[in-house]
């Protein structure tokens, strides 16, 4: 295999010349968007700049708490914005959110990083974060769909989840449509993904993985991973977050309880 | 003996959060089909979504043939206290899910439906010439009505509770429907309570219920 190429200070250099020509083009033919795309230009050197700064430090640390830590801090944030997705809320959305994310992504990075991969130490943060965060950033977006349908789906098919309980249903009986509904709603994305992933798009991350010098076949291993790992996250996620939400609204006394619905503004 | 089926107190407030009514109680004896009166937005149909409780009830009591139901026995209840709802509900399935869908729910407990009484009754309602494949998604309003007031009788709970069951029928089909329900409730260990717009067919009820304007 070829060495890696570093890029330092110079390249980046040359590489500046590419957005400043951006630039010009902007300014040649009156775009007006010359002055937003030097902002963007400078937060993305210093938005990136702090996360290798951040990463430097956190993959130098030994400490399996901190990084516990790290990781539901990530939850957190990827709860929040599962939840302001949705176009309809609820009291206690955010927990529910979140206490998917972490339950599926914990249980799926756990599969990953200690029987696919064999990360050793336990927690070693260079691949335990970057395998965790991929899994929310890209399940995230599965769950939200899911539970967005579920809510909708409360609301535009009432009569026939009524209709349900009026002859007797059970919650479980009574949420099972709205449920399989949305998992398969929020499982679509993945689906479409891996049904491309080769043909239409090279993965970011395969082809991330291939710039620093990966052999492709193992690139590509590691690609099937994380497409199977999002699939798995995706559906126990969305699974976790439509029980959860279901309770919210039906009782054990199968009542269905639409006034706990908030429309976000 | 007391009554067949007592439910109350019942006490609901509109969208405004202008009281509808309060602390009613609800009685039916066994073998009647009692009418439910009331003017339009008087809150009939809120009272029946409380009664079989799919509206939620605060410190409600149900009790029926002597058997009281709880919160958690609530779904029990409305397997016996079933209510056929207002513009006649459907899933979005063919009119033979539509009709047999109780019976596969735990509830239904194994049951299955009676085929010989579900021909004679789609007959009596001149529902015979719809195929039970059909979308009933694609039925017009007066066969949708009919439909839910054959799933009802079929499902044979022990009260039917049905808010305007024959509207969007003719004069001669809402005859023929009022006399199923009529004949259905006057069984042994059967009633029917249920809100009626036609009022020569009302008449005809064994009991009427009225709700009151009660307000200054």
């Amino acid at each position: 295999m070829s060495p890696v190429i570093h890029l330092g200070w110079a390249e980046l250099a040359v590489a500046t010349v590419l957005v400043v020509a951006a630039g010009a083009i902007s300014l040649v033919l009156r775009l007006g968007i010359e002055r937003r795309l030097g902002l963007a230009a400078l937060r993305t050197v210093v938005q990136l700049g702090l996360l290798g700064l951040v990463l430097e430090k956190v993959f130098a640390l030994r400490s399996p708490v901190l990084i516990v830590g790290i990781l539901l801090l990530m939850t957190v944030f990827a709860a929040r914005e599962a939840s302001v997705r949705t176009s309809k809320r609820y009291r206690g959305i955010m927990v529910d959110a979140w206490l998917a994310m972490a339950v599926s992504c914990f249980a799926v990075g756990a599969v990953v990083t200690q029987l696919v991969v064999g990360v050793e130490p336990w927690y070693d943060p260079q691949y335990v974060i970057p395998i965790v965060g991929m899994i929310l950033g890209n399940s995230l977006t599965g769950i939200a769909l899911g539970l967005d349908r579920f809510l909708d789906h409360l609301v535009s098919r009432r009569h026939e989840v009524e209709l349900r309980l009026a002859f007797g249903a059970s919650r479980r009986e009574a949420l099972s449509e709205p449920l399989r509904v949305s998992v398969r709603t929020g499982m679509v994305p993945i689906v479409n993904a891996m049904a491309a992933a080769g043909i239409v798009s090279l993965p970011g991350m395969m082809t991330g993985q291939i710039l620093a010098g990966a052999p492709p076949l193992q690139a590509v291993a590691y690609q099937i991973v994380v497409m199977f790992m999002i699939a798995a996250a995706v559906a126990g996620g969305a699974m976790l977050v439509v029980l959860l939400a279901g309770r919210h609204f039906m009782g054990a006394d199968a009542v269905l309880r639409l006034d706990r619905l908030r429309t976000a503004k | 003996m007391g009554a067949f089926l007592t439910a109350g107190p019942l006490s609901a407030v509109d969208g405004e959060g202008r009281l509808l009514f309060e602390d009613v109680n609800i009685e039916l004896a066994e073998s009647e089909l009692a009418v439910l009166d009331g003017p339009s937005g008087s809150g009939k149909s809120t009272l029946l979504r409380q009664l079989v409780g799919l509206k939620p009830t605060e410190g409600a009591a149900r009790e029926l043939a002597g058997e009281p139901f709880t919160g958690t026995q609530l779904p029990a209840w409305r397997a016996r206290v079933t209510l056929a709802a207002q513009d006649a509900p459907m899933l979005a399935a063919t009119v033979g899910e539509n009709l047999r869908f109780p019976f596969t729910q735990q509830c239904g407990g194994g049951r299955s439906p009676d085929e010989a009484r579900l021909r004679d009754l789609v007959a009596a309602v001149g529902l015979e010439a719809i195929p039970e494949d059909r979308d009933a998604g694609t039925l017009s309003g007066g066969e949708r009505h009919r439909l839910a007031l054959v799933r009802g009788l079929l499902w044979n709970p022990p009260v039917l509770v049905a808010d305007e069951p024959l509207s969007g029928l003719d004069e001669e089909t809402a005859a023929i429907c009022f006399d199923l329900l009529l004949d259905f409730a006057h069984r042994l260990g059967h009633a029917v309570l249920c809100v009626l717009h036609d009022r020569a067919l009302a008449d005809r009820a064994d009991r009427h219920i009225a709700v009151v304007e009660d307000r200054p």
